[in-house]
């Protein structure tokens, strides 16, 4: 099955964004950040049809470009308006996907680059796509990992973490940059729809069988490790689409972990 | 104001004419507020009073409109917040954030950084002499959003010491702690001032254990509206300029050996 190219280039990327897409989706829960993450994935759409307008054959970096556009416009309406930031991202959301369905409507030829693009394909992930995959897997990977303290100690508490030094608001555009990058290279494998599930359900597995953070943490990177390997194969085996097949191992696996969550339920402690 | 006698000893504390306007109401109408070195002091005030703003002003989080601040006679910048530690209210914590109590506390000083990596000894050795002096070894392996509000604001209070601050300040501590947890947290709080010769900035509601524990209040309602040991502003008159004129102080119990004093 993986002597084929493009299963080993789809096997690749899933090998470099999975446990990615894990690992930063343990922040985005805890600081309740998946309608954030949607609300990017979804306006990338827009990106898509303007790449393709433009005539690049491969949107990839039209589709980063606008998703980091809206992470912009969503941080900067927070800041500039009143507006409460489930509104701000329901707003750009419907916007930027109806701009993009509008975008691809004007396009001929391209019919079948949508639902690409909506649920995934493990044929459209190009080599191009694989190098960049491991490019921001490196980066994203070390930036997390040296900045772990500040990142948790803003996800527990903001102003605990100015009053340690730390620079929320330059950390908390760090992560953002992060999270859309990886969220918009992620489209490829799951596809708009599907993409933010990989980064809720790997991370809620974990916390069924984490006893502390450091498990948390190790326990949702494998989980997304092993949910987009396995579901790169279950494409390929049963000739099922890409990007709801990874779910569907990933929630597979969330399925395995409850009876361990029931197991380790907390009893009452003496105060 | 009577603070001559306080800069002999140094000033932790020093704010003049501050100003904060929050949407369209203006919280803090020129505040002069000092705070002599190794004090414990209390800060109190009706709700919308700007205690907590006064407090966020002190912590750099909030830009006052005017008005300057020094902390130990220096201009409030980034890096004097290094001699500040900070308790909150309380932690917005989902339960699904599975921080350990062990890991918390790491997040702190600079040699347990590595606790993702370093075995549990390591971590716990760095941070022994704060673990043991907060009884908070037992709770070590638990998460922090499962803790009771006693056992938070004990947990609360040796992350902010870890750092060895020279200033401490409090927003509510008890908030959400049940009364004989209230009164042993004061108790602690007074051990710890004694013990690591701390200023203390208490901001409280609850005027009958900061008045047991605080050497001096500060009542506020937009402006100090007065000063003094508590004794001085327990007096119905001080606490009718901070409360209102219909303030009357009373007393009442929560449980049996634990009178409160309120106003209404």
């Amino acid at each position: 099955m993986f002597s084929e190219p493009y299963m080993q280039r789809a096997l690749w990327t899933a090998v470099l964004l999975a446990p990615l897409c894990g690992l930063l989706g343990v922040f985005v829960t805890a600081r309740r950040m998946s309608f954030f993450s949607d609300t990017v994935a979804h306006s990338a759409l827009a990106g898509v049809a303007a790449g393709l307008w433009l005539g690049m054959p491969d949107p990839t970096w039209a589709m980063l470009f606008v998703s980091l556009l809206v992470a912009g416009l969503i941080l900067w309406l927070k800041e500039r308006t009143q507006l409460l930031s489930d509104t701000i991202m329901a707003l750009l959301m419907s916007t930027f996907m109806a701009l993009g369905v509008t975008g691809f409507s004007l396009l001929k030829g391209f019919r079948g680059e949508l639902h690409r693009y909506l649920f995934g394909d493990i044929l459209s992930v190009g080599s191009g796509d694989v190098w960049v995959a491991g490019g921001v897997a490196a980066v994203v990977g070390v930036v997390v990992f040296r900045l772990l303290n500040p990142l948790t100690l803003l996800t527990v508490q903001e102003d605990l973490a100015h009053v340690a030094g730390i620079p929320v608001r330059r950390l908390n555009y760090v992560f953002v940059v992060l999270l859309t990058a990886v969220v918009a290279l992620s489209i490829r494998l799951l596809g708009i729809i599907l993409v933010t599930s990989l980064l809720v359900i790997p991370p809620a597995t974990a916390r069924n069988l984490a006893r502390n953070f450091r498990q948390h943490l190790a326990l949702s990177v494998l989980g997304g490790l092993v949910g987009g390997i396995g579901g790169v194969a279950a494409s390929y085996q049963f000739d099922l689409p890409c990007g709801p097949t990874i779910v569907l191992t990933c929630a597979a696996l969330f399925i395995l972990s409850l009876p361990v969550a029931q197991l380790r339920r907390p009893r009452p402690e003496p105060q | 104001m009577s603070n001559i006698q306080f800069h002999a000893g140094g000033l932790a504390i020093e704010v003049r004419g501050l100003k904060v306007t929050l949407g369209d109401t203006q919280v803090l109408r020129g505040v002069d507020f000092h705070v002599p070195k190794g004090r414990i002091v209390a800060l109190i005030g009706p709700n919308g009073s700007g205690k907590t703003t006064l407090l966020r002003c002190l912590l750099g989080l909030q830009t006052p409109g005017a008005g300057e601040i020094r902390l130990f006679g220096e201009k409030l910048c980034p890096a004097l917040l290094r001699r500040v530690g900070y308790v909150p209210q309380r932690l917005s914590l989902d339960r699904s954030f599975v921080l350990s109590v062990r890991e918390f506390l790491a997040l702190k000083l600079r040699e347990t950084r590595g606790w993702f990596w370093q075995p549990h000894r390591v971590t716990d050795a760095a941070m022994k002499a704060t673990l043991e002096e907060f009884d908070v070894v037992r709770l070590l392996d638990r998460p922090i959003a499962g803790l009771s509000g006693g056992q938070l604001q004990r947990v609360l209070i040796a992350f902010s010491l870890l750092g060895n601050p020279e200033l401490l300040l409090l927003d509510e501590p008890t908030a959400g702690v049940d009364t004989p947890g209230e009164h042993s947290f004061y108790e602690l709080i007074t051990e710890v001032h004694r013990r690591h010769r701390l200023t203390v900035v208490l901001v409280s509601h609850d005027l009958s254990m900061v008045f047991r524990h605080a050497s001096r209040v500060y009542a506020l309602n937009g402006v100090i509206c007065c000063e003094g040991t508590p004794e001085e502003v327990m007096s119905a008159d001080s606490l009718k300029q901070a409360y209102g004129i219909h303030v009357t102080p009373y007393h009442h119990d929560h449980s049996p050996g634990h009178q409160h004093l309120h106003v209404q």
